[in-house]
């Protein structure tokens, strides 16, 4: 299987999902958005999901 | 040193010496990791081994093993490679490299029992007092003892990285020191500056109290010399850290440091800057005037100076790797960094938590809004993003590529040791971000049992049992990754057989030093202007402490921390504090 | 810089001296990273002093 991106540069990238997701969690709720466990746990696999899908997409598919 | 040989081909004598400071700072890691994983566990009352009283001797191994013996053993063992190897002589004398060494591992041992004898009733020690021992707490004499005698062994360090230098100048004369010793060498002026508080602080206050020799202490007096102390203490662990960034970083990168002068000025800005500070840890502190604590507070914020100039340095070199390897663009160039080697992603991310966690030492740094972090998680969610992370995890990813050139090695599981900093990375996120928010709505620090009966923090997004949660999977994956950190060390010192995929070579600075003033080589005026910075920043607080406490204070008595009479001490700790205010 | 170094790596494709050097990269990420700052400044505001009512003033 031939990636878009290394497997190294695939798990930086799923890291620093999460760690948008953790943050993001406590800005949205600032302005008003509280998003639950449930749903920011959903919202990140749909992320992380989606971003692995991007990678393992044959390269010049889409483009 | 030999194209293509290792730093262990060439001095094999000191690559057994450094591996032996390395392997004592992998031990405190160990122990202290493990401790931190109780303490994650317990306050937030998901699993409790231990008795709550025992939590406060947890607390004080975690931070002691972790801030004093981890850090200080990797980065004197860093030191000892960056000197040997820049100025390509092994120290004058190695019987007296061994003797500081020496010295270290016993007033680490010593001060190591003086805490774990915490744990069994059966040996009368205790040292319950945490990393800061804040008198009136009072811990057995040992402790003390054992840190004094850790503290002087780093001394006799640094007085053997000058006397490396003080020979290679008298067969170098008029050269310019070569960076990595300008490194350690002004590193080591700072220490010696700052460490001069806390010794006094011990020897001639707190350690003749808890031999009985003196009845009373002015617990003002020793917390600001603490403080004098404590602040630049936060560079120590911070500037080796600065030094894997400047010298190794650029490398790994694939390219070469920006600017060897701008790096010279960074490392004498900390000289200069790093110890007027610390009265910024004591803004609630009674018995300082909020004018001296507002000039600390300024100097602070000249302290970030130094900081944002080494952004643009590390960024700068970075970039031109990315661009040596063909990267493209205002942003595309990130992707062609070496992000497969753990060396270079640890350091990376490492610098990247320490962009901003920095944000929240502004935060702590400014008087009005520390009023509304001070002694709540906040605090350690500060310092596990900075020493946690920005030292620890440099630590780290330096040591999968220092170790195999100390080792003669290959490094095993390289795969495994980017998930291990991955890890590590995605640890701290989780678990300082429950710290924060919890600090925000005000949960205390250094508490085993965080709950209240009738009362509810009122946590902006969540709930405490989300806080909570978070803060222990946190934890957990800290303590997962340190554990496949050590494993991997092991490992690589036994791949025997093998050689390092990397040579050991560090290209030079694209601006050498000769683009640099010479004044910046000039260490006596750097030392005589941040002595005379010292004295204004401190002499008027101090005599103004001394003068309304005088300098073994009013009539402070001990409180040994067996807490067997939590209430007692509980009274008496009120009591004496009242004492102090009055 | 040795082969040996980047054997796994793609290894450099150019020498880039200081002058033929400008990190406009540089540029970008440190002004990207300010911008955060500002708005992390903005979100402490928000909780220093919006976030909470005014002290009540106790008249004693």
């Amino acid at each position: 299987m031939r990636l878009r991106t290394s497997p190294a540069k695939l798990l930086v990238l799923v890291a620093l999902c999460l760690v948008v997701l953790v943050e993001l969690r406590t800005a949205l709720a600032f302005v008003g958005v509280s998003l639950s466990i449930g749903a920011t746990v959903a919202v990140g696999v749909a992320a992380i999901a989606a971003l692995l899908l991007w990678a393992v997409r044959p390269a010049g598919s889409g483009e | 040193m030999p194209n293509g040989a290792t730093f262990a081909d060439a001095y094999p004598t000191q690559a057994r010496h450094i591996r032996a400071a390395f392997w004592a700072s992998f031990l405190s890691l160990g122990v202290g990791a493990f401790f931190g994983l109780i303490q994650a566990l317990h306050r937030t009352d998901i699993l409790r081994v231990i008795e709550s009283q025992t939590y406060y001797t947890v607390l004080t191994a975690h931070g002691v093993f972790l801030v004093i013996s981890f850090t200080i053993f990797f980065l004197v063992g860093v030191f000892q490679w960056a000197v040997t190897d820049s100025l390509e002589r092994p120290p004058v004398d190695m019987r007296f490299t061994w003797g500081w060494y020496g010295l270290m591992s016993l007033g680490a041992s010593l001060t190591a029992f003086a805490i774990l004898a915490g744990f069994t009733d059966s040996i009368d020690v205790r040292a319950n007092v945490l990393f800061t021992f804040y008198a009136p707490l009072q811990a057995h004499p040992l402790f003390y003892v054992g840190l004094v005698v850790f503290v002087v062994g780093t001394w006799l360090a640094g007085a053997d990285w000058f006397r490396s230098w003080l020979a290679w100048k008298g067969d170098n004369p008029g050269e310019r020191i070569p960076l990595p010793t300008f490194m350690v060498l002004t590193t080591m002026i700072m220490w010696y500056i700052s460490s001069i508080g806390v010794a006094v602080a011990i020897l001639a206050f707190i350690l003749p109290w808890s031999l009985e020799l003196t009845g009373s202490l002015n617990p003002t007096l020793t917390r600001t010399l603490f403080w004098y102390f404590g602040h630049p203490v936060v560079y120590f662990w911070l500037l080796p850290a600065y030094l894997l960034w400047y010298i190794l970083l650029p490398k790994l990168a694939g390219g070469r440091l920006f600017s060897d002068p701008l790096a010279r000025v960074v490392f004498i800005l900390f000289v200069l800057l790093s110890t007027p500070v610390g009265i910024h840890h004591q803004y609630l502190d009674p018995g300082i005037s909020e004018g001296f604590k507002f000039i600390a507070m300024t100097n602070t914020m000249f302290l970030l100076l130094p900081s944002l100039l080494t952004a643009f340095t590390i960024i700068a070199s970075m970039e031109h790797g990315a661009r040596q390897r063909g990267g493209e663009g205002y942003f595309n160039w990130l992707t062609a960094l070496p992000w497969r080697d753990p060396a270079f992603t640890g350091m990376a991310l490492a610098g990247m938590v320490f962009a901003f966690g920095g944000f929240t030492g502004i935060v702590n740094a400014g008087m009005n809004i520390n009023y509304l972090v001070h002694n709540t998680l906040w605090v350690p969610g500060h310092i596990h993003t900075q020493v946690g992370t920005a030292a620890a995890l440099t630590f780290m990813a330096g040591a999968y590529w220092l170790v195999p050139q100390l080792t003669g090695n290959r490094l095993v599981g390289r795969g495994l040791a980017l998930v291990q900093v991955v890890l590590w990375f995605v640890g701290i996120v989780f678990m300082t971000n429950s710290m924060y928010r919890g600090g925000l709505v005000g949960i205390p620090r250094r508490t085993a049992e965080p709950q209240y009966e009738g009362f509810e923090y009122e946590v902006a997004a969540g709930s405490v049992g989300e806080l909570n949660a978070q803060l222990a999977i946190g934890g957990t994956i800290l303590f997962v990754s340190a554990m496949l950190f050590l494993a991997l060390m092991v490992l690589t010192a036994f791949n025997g057989g093998t050689e390092p995929i990397d040579d050991g070579s560090i290209p030079p600075a694209l601006s050498g030093p000769e683009d640099s003033p010479a004044v910046l080589d000039n260490l006596k005026l750097w030392v005589a202007i941040a002595a005379v910075l010292v004295v204004i920043a401190y002499s008027f607080p101090l005599a103004s402490i001394v003068s309304r406490g005088g300098l073994f204070g009013p009539d402070i008595g001990p409180i040994p921390v067996a807490i067997d009479a939590a209430s007692t001490v509980a009274r008496t700790a009120l009591e004496a504090v009242s004492a102090v205010v009055r | 810089m040795s082969n040996v170094a980047r054997q796994e790596d793609p290894a450099s494709v150019e020498r880039i001296e200081h002058d033929e050097f400008d990190p406009v990269g540089t540029l970008a990420l440190i002004a990207f990273y300010f911008a955060v700052l500002v708005l992390l400044w903005l979100f402490t505001y928000f909780v220093e002093f919006l976030g909470n009512v005014p002290t009540p003033v106790v008249v004693a």
